[in-house]
């Protein structure tokens, strides 16, 4: 939860560009990330341990079972053992790839699998959404920075801020309301189209507009106002003065030396900011039923089905560590002065 | 750094022409996807709002799936259409031996699997073994079975049951019958791998799944061998919704063609729309806020946490008189319920009991102030009353925080109680944490409400003695706690009374006892509300008649009756809705490719001529 | 004392020359200030509910409309499911949601505040960690760990604040960390330690003082951003029923059909109030940073 321009001071440069050699670095990177990710599942795992009342009594609630089953789910949950021992077998079996049973949702069905059919839609979605919001973000945004107070920057400016106010799901439902049938309000997929691939790829595209224009007319302002004051920071540095003075011209000066050098904070930016596009997309899920991991965070929410939405928080918290790990090792290979160095 | 940029550049460019080679490709094919979309038979589309956990009919225990199970297998006995009374489905016949403890069905010739196998008797025998000796088996439908003592079937046209002690149900055991040759060699039923088409897609009812998509929607074919003759429909849709407001939406749109679970405002927001006709069928359930009069376990110990002012009956009358349910039933139903009285509705007419106008508790604030006045509650300075201890009247009212149906109940009650002087801190809560609260005792106020049967006897069984729990909160059936010697002599009176007048007259006796002391106040009895395209489909057949719901019936009496209206006018309809939002998005398209287009051809040529 | 006073009084004129400084900058941009305008007038409108409007209006029970009514004379933004207006639930729902923002706010900052000060102040190994925590809590979706607390915990407003304000505090202490260390770089600082200055006095009397401004602006974009996760909250079912929130209403509209029915007026108004408050945050919070942060200076 960041404005949309702060983002731009969270990235500390002078950290990015140690004197370490690159395999030192990467391992480092890599190290970092394995204990974030560890420390998500610890941290999910015991927020979830927090609510009170007995798994196993509410996991069989309304159902036939015997002091038998009951006796086996309890050594299975291991919830008569101290909390680190129980701790320890979740993160046991979360090696193995197993993350526990859904109870509520689809009962007694493993979350991995639920996890699994549903990350495939969610990936479309949260990287469409991305590339686009990317793509047009930082369009406007060296737009608005070459034009500076010009009656475009102002527009456009404005327009970004006022999209970013928005709360996402309200966006949604608007866009649903205002396009009045032009697009599938629901799901990925539509049981009439052919089966051919053509046809299966265009029904996808066709389903998925609306949750992804929602999506990024939300996120696109983070970039486009980075990637503005990252060039209006650019396009008074010295280096410039002295292309200039070496009588390029001026769209060539901004192109080729102050875009470039201020894509690249940018583009880390992106890979930074992911989490709130992953945020972003459990609402619109919610709203367009796309078949995705928001959605199935929606649903658990209702039960609540915990080890459904101790899963999903722990699997999207890992995947931006992840992300974040990648824009990291991006930054070391994109930046020229880091590689030179 | 120069070389850096272009070298980037040229990559962004390259990578630019591709894509606009990949999205002209797009383009030319866009003309071709409309009439793919457009080459429909008669489908019948529902909209789905509640969700799927499984096809496997032994696994499968969420409505939705439930129904699934409901138009893809054949029963031994269905609740017919008329009066959801048993009638012959695979079953010719059965009979009871005298001592009622042998059931002898005789099986249907004829009937074909899906797979073109035969379905005999041993298919039936092999469903209810499995079930007696695999626990996951009973999963879903566990309870129909826990008393059977044998299952046999001495020929492929008999089936015989032998019960431990006489099951009063067994002329509607509500089990989906499965083919043998499909299903034994499944060894284990959580196999995600029962839920595929190889498995789950052989079956006998009108309708055979073709396709299932997860989270998104089911496909099913028309069985043409089904044995009461092939459904009028060739396909039928099931499209899963998580909003409900998009799911009207789509009916409006005629992308759904039948859809229920509607709240008062859709329902109207659909009445009198163009070729849509909306049903409002009588509720089987009754909506209640049960008070915690300091409820007990099965062993007469107190359990829970509730306000032990509640014990008083004059402040449960005193609250009783400050919900005026006429004004629920108007505000927050629209309309669409009756006003409560007993815990049996007024569909089932014979055994419902209203109080009479002597009987009614009725709605009157100042009335119910002088109730409280004159037990001794005082109005302190800031309006709140306080008990003859000293402990503010304060109630905690709980119940499902994502009904809409609960929000307005609610507000209203917290509402009214202000006026009497007691304040009410609303604590809606998840439906686990509900079961979880109210099957424990931690409440004060909770609104609740059962689905109840034509048979009178599960309504009145809620609230007797023996349905509390145990210390746990656990092994209990008990609606509100309640356990009064007297109502459950007339409990026992109506079990065994053969006359049925006179068991009516028990069954109406005991909810007047029951509503006379306030352990609940029944609100109403919501209707089920649903709409469907009736320009595009007729036919759809009520349970019960005349009056009564097409989905969510026990039976596919609604989805098989469905017959299309005029066929020509449905697929030219979304045709032409389809192509033009084809050619939009063919529009939108084109603009972006030919911007994306011009600036990366003017950025390239300016790097270039550069170089 | 009279020793202390002198470089005092000095200290506190220059503070003072430096505010007004600080305020014709802000002032000059004009967003900024039409910004601020309005979000004053908002809160102050937000203050002074009890004392111009009934608040007996939002009790259903005394719900004098028809329900679902569109606009009219006596309704200027029609009726809600249950009759009650919609321009009193709306200008209700101010108070509340601003509170939530507010509080979440500064719970929000504060935590980030004291470990951004604490993580640059002490440096070696408590640094580190701070940082490697901070860096951590940075890359997690914080709406999801919003959600999961507030799945967590009982229902209430009390509730939401937390779950917000736990969750919005890294970017605040990065930031407060970059500047507590631009701040300590200065001389004077190592003069204040030679000097004798304890932690305390260094951090009291001049970090604090210091990072404060881009803590203000900092607090502004965090509240808005905390009005739109109460929203979101409330859409998804984990928010406080007893309260008018923007996002209660909007969330019992989509409830009770609101959309189907094609009462835009239901929709529209807590939406677009939350969209303006938002956006006013913002653009006093972007006002306010182009002015006091050193980075984003030119």
């Amino acid at each position: 939860m960041t404005a949309p321009e702060q983002a731009a001071v969270l990235v500390d440069p002078d950290e990015r560009r140690g004197g370490t050699g690159t395999a030192r670095f990467v391992l480092k990177k890599i190290l970092e990330a394995v204990i974030s990710v560890v420390l998500v599942v610890v941290l999910f795992f015991f927020l979830f341990r927090m609510l009170p009342g007995d798994p196993v009594a509410a996991m069989t609630r309304d159902r036939v079972t015997s002091p038998q089953q009951i006796a086996e789910l309890r050594e299975k949950m291991g919830v008569d053992k101290p909390v680190f021992v129980q701790f320890g077998q979740y993160f046991w079996n979360l090696l193995h790839g197993d993350l526990g049973e859904s109870r509520l949702l689809n009962n007694g069905r493993p979350v991995a699998d639920m996890i699994g059919e549903r990350l495939w839609p969610t990936i479309l979605l949260v990287g469409s959404a991305t590339i686009l919001a990317v793509v047009i973000g930082l369009w406007l945004g060296i737009r608005a920075a070459w034009r500076r107070d010009s009656l475009f920057d102002r527009t456009q400016t404005g327009i970004a801020l006022t999209l970013w106010s928005v709360p996402q799901f309200w966006l949604g439902l608007m866009l649903l309301v205002v396009t009045n049938g032009l697009f599938p309000s629901r799901g990925m997929h539509s049981p009439d189209a052919a089966p051919d691939v053509l046809s299966q790829t265009l029904d996808v595209l066709h389903h998925l507009v609306l949750p992804c224009v929602t999506l990024l007319a939300v996120f696109y302002a983070q970039y486009m106002l980075i990637m503005r004051s990252s060039l209006l920071g650019e396009m008074n540095a010295d280096y410039l003065t002295t292309a200039r003075a070496k009588g390029l011209r001026e769209d060539l000066v901004r192109r080729r030396h102050a875009v470039p050098n201020a894509l690249l904070p940018t583009t880390t930016l992106v890979f930074m900011q992911f989490g709130m596009v992953v945020s972003g997309a459990v609402t619109v899920e919610a709203v367009f039923s796309w078949p995705g991991l928001g959605q199935l965070t929606y649903d658990a929410l209702h039960g609540p089905d915990l080890p459904v939405l101790q899963g999903v928080f722990t699997v999207l918290a890992s995947a931006v560590v992840l992300m974040n790990l990648l824009a990291e090792l991006l930054y070391r290979v994109l930046d020229p002065r880091v590689r030179t160095s | 750094m120069g070389w850096f940029l272009v070298h980037f550049q040229r990559r962004i460019g390259r990578f630019g022409r591709v894509g606009a080679v990949v999205a002209a490709a797009t383009m030319a094919a866009l003309p071709l996807a409309a009439p793919a979309q457009a080459q429909q038979g008669k489908v019948l589309r529902v909209a789905l709002t509640t969700g799927i956990d499984h096809l496997n009919p032994f696994t499968a225990v969420l409505a939705a799936s439930t129904q699934i199970g409901r138009f893809t297998y054949e029963f031994l006995t269905v609740p017919n259409a008329e009066k959801a009374e048993a009638s012959p489905a695979l079953a010719e016949s059965w009979t009871p031996s005298p001592d009622k403890l042998t059931w002898t069905f005789k099986i249907r010739g004829g009937v074909k699997w899906s797979d073109g196998q035969p379905v005999t008797a041993k298919d039936a025998a092999f469903t209810f073994n499995r079930m007696l000796t695999d626990e996951n088996a009973r999963t879903a439908n566990g309870n129909y079975v826990a008393n059977f003592e044998t299952v046999t079937a001495p020929d492929d046209t008999t089936l015989v049951i032998k019960t431990k002690t006489v099951q009063v149900n067994m002329n509607l055991l509500d089990v989906p019958i499965v083919p043998q040759h499909i299903w034994e060699p499944v060894k284990d039923l959580k196999d995600p791998k029962t839920d595929e088409l190889a498995i789950a897609g052989v079956a006998d009812g009108p309708y055979q799944v073709t396709e299932y998509k997860q989270n998104e929607y089911v496909k099913l074919k028309a069985n043409k061998e089904y044995w009461r003759g092939a459904p009028k429909v060739d396909e039928l849709q099931l499209l899963q919704f998580k909003d409900t407001e998009a799911a009207v939406n789509a009916l409006k749109q005629g992308e759904v063609d039948v859809i229920n679970r509607l709240n008062p405002n859709q329902f109207a927001a659909l009445q009198g729309q163009d070729g849509i006709t909306t049903n409002a069928a009588p509720g089987r359930r009754y909506d209640e806020l049960a008070f915690n009069f300091g409820v007990t376990d099965s062993s007469n110990n107190p359990i829970g946490d509730g306000n032990p002012v509640l014990k008083d009956i004059n402040v449960r009358k005193a609250i009783t008189q400050a919900v005026d349910t006429q004004s629920l039933v108007d505000k927050v139903l629209k309309g669409l319920g009756q006003v409560g009285g007993g815990v049996v509705p007024p569909v089932y007419s014979a055994y419902h009991w209203d109080p009479s106008d002597t009987e009614k508790v009725k709605f009157d604030l100042a009335a119910a102030n002088t109730t409280l006045e004159q037990a001794g509650y005082k109005k302190g300075p800031d309006g709140v009353r306080t008990a003859p201890g000293g402990a503010k009247l304060e109630l905690r009212l709980t119940g499902h925080s994502n009904r809409s149906y609960d929000q307005g109940v609610a507000q209203y009650v917290s509402g009214w109680l202000k006026d009497i002087g007691i304040t009410v801190k609303q604590d809606l809560v998840s439906d686990d944490e509900l079961s979880d609260r109210t099957s424990t005792g931690k409440y004060d106020l909770a609104i609740g409400g059962y689905g109840t049967n034509p048979d009178p006897d599960y309504a009145l069984s809620l609230h007797t003695c023996a349905a509390r729990p145990s210390a746990d909160g656990k092994g209990g059936s008990t609606d509100t706690f309640f356990c009064d010697a007297q109502y459950d002599e007339l409990y026992k009176k109506q079990l065994t009374e053969t006359d049925d007048a006179k068991r009516a007259g028990y069954v109406k006796q005991a909810q007047a006892r029951l509503y006379g002391q306030f352990p609940t106040i029944v609100l109403d009895y919501q209707n089920a509300l649903e709409a469907y395209r009736s320009d595009k489909f007729s036919g759809f057949t009520t349970q019960p008649q005349p009056k009564g719901a097409i989905l969510e019936q026990t039976g596919y009496w609604g989805v098989y009756g469905a017959t299309p209206a005029g066929t020509e006018a449905t697929s030219a309809d979304s045709g032409s809705s389809g192509t033009v939002v084809w050619i939009v998005v063919g529009a939108i398209v084109v603009v972006i490719i030919v911007v994306g287009g011009v600036v990366i051809s003017r950025r390239n040529k300016a790097s270039e001529d550069r170089e | 004392m009279t020793t202390a006073e002198t470089p005092r009084q000095i200290a506190w004129s220059r503070r003072r020359a430096s505010i007004a400084r600080t305020w014709q900058e802000f002032a000059g941009q004009r967003a900024a200030l039409v910004g601020l305008i309005l979000l004053g007038a908002t809160v102050v409108v937000a203050l002074l509910l009890p004392l111009i409007s009934d608040e007996s209006g939002l009790d259903v029970t005394k719900a004098t409309g028809e329900p679902l009514s569109p606009p009219t004379g006596d309704f200027w933004l029609g009726t809600d499911n249950f009759g009650r207006s919609v321009l009193l639930m709306t200008v209700w729902g101010s108070r509340i949601s601003l509170l939530v923002g507010f509080s979440a706010a500064l719970l929000s900052v504060v935590i980030g505040t004291v470990i951004g000060i604490t993580a640059a102040h002490f440096g070696g190994w408590v640094s580190a960690t701070l940082l490697r925590f901070t860096d951590f809590f940075l890359v997690l979706p914080s709406l999801i760990l919003a959600i999961a607390l507030s799945a967590v915990l009982p229902k209430g407003v009390g509730t939401i604040i937390v779950a917000i304000g736990l969750t919005a505090w890294p970017s605040t202490a990065r930031l407060v960390r970059a500047q507590t260390l631009t701040i300590e770089s200065r001389p004077y600082i190592e003069r204040s330690h030679a000097l004798g200055g304890g932690h305390l006095h260094v951090i009291g009397k001049h970090v604090l003082p210091g990072v404060m401004p881009l803590v203000l602006a900092n607090t502004t974009l965090v509240v808005g951003n905390a009005v739109i996760a109460d929203a979101t909250l409330s859409f998804l079912g984990v928010g406080d029923p007893n309260s008018v929130t923007w996002g209660l209403v909007l969330e019992s509209a989509l409830n009770n059909g609101a959309i189907s029915r094609g009462a835009w007026w239901n929709v529209l108004p807590p939406g677009i109030a939350i969209v303006l408050v938002v956006l006013f945050f913002t653009l006093v919070g972007r006002g306010l940073e182009t002015v006091l942060n050193p980075r984003l200076k030119k």
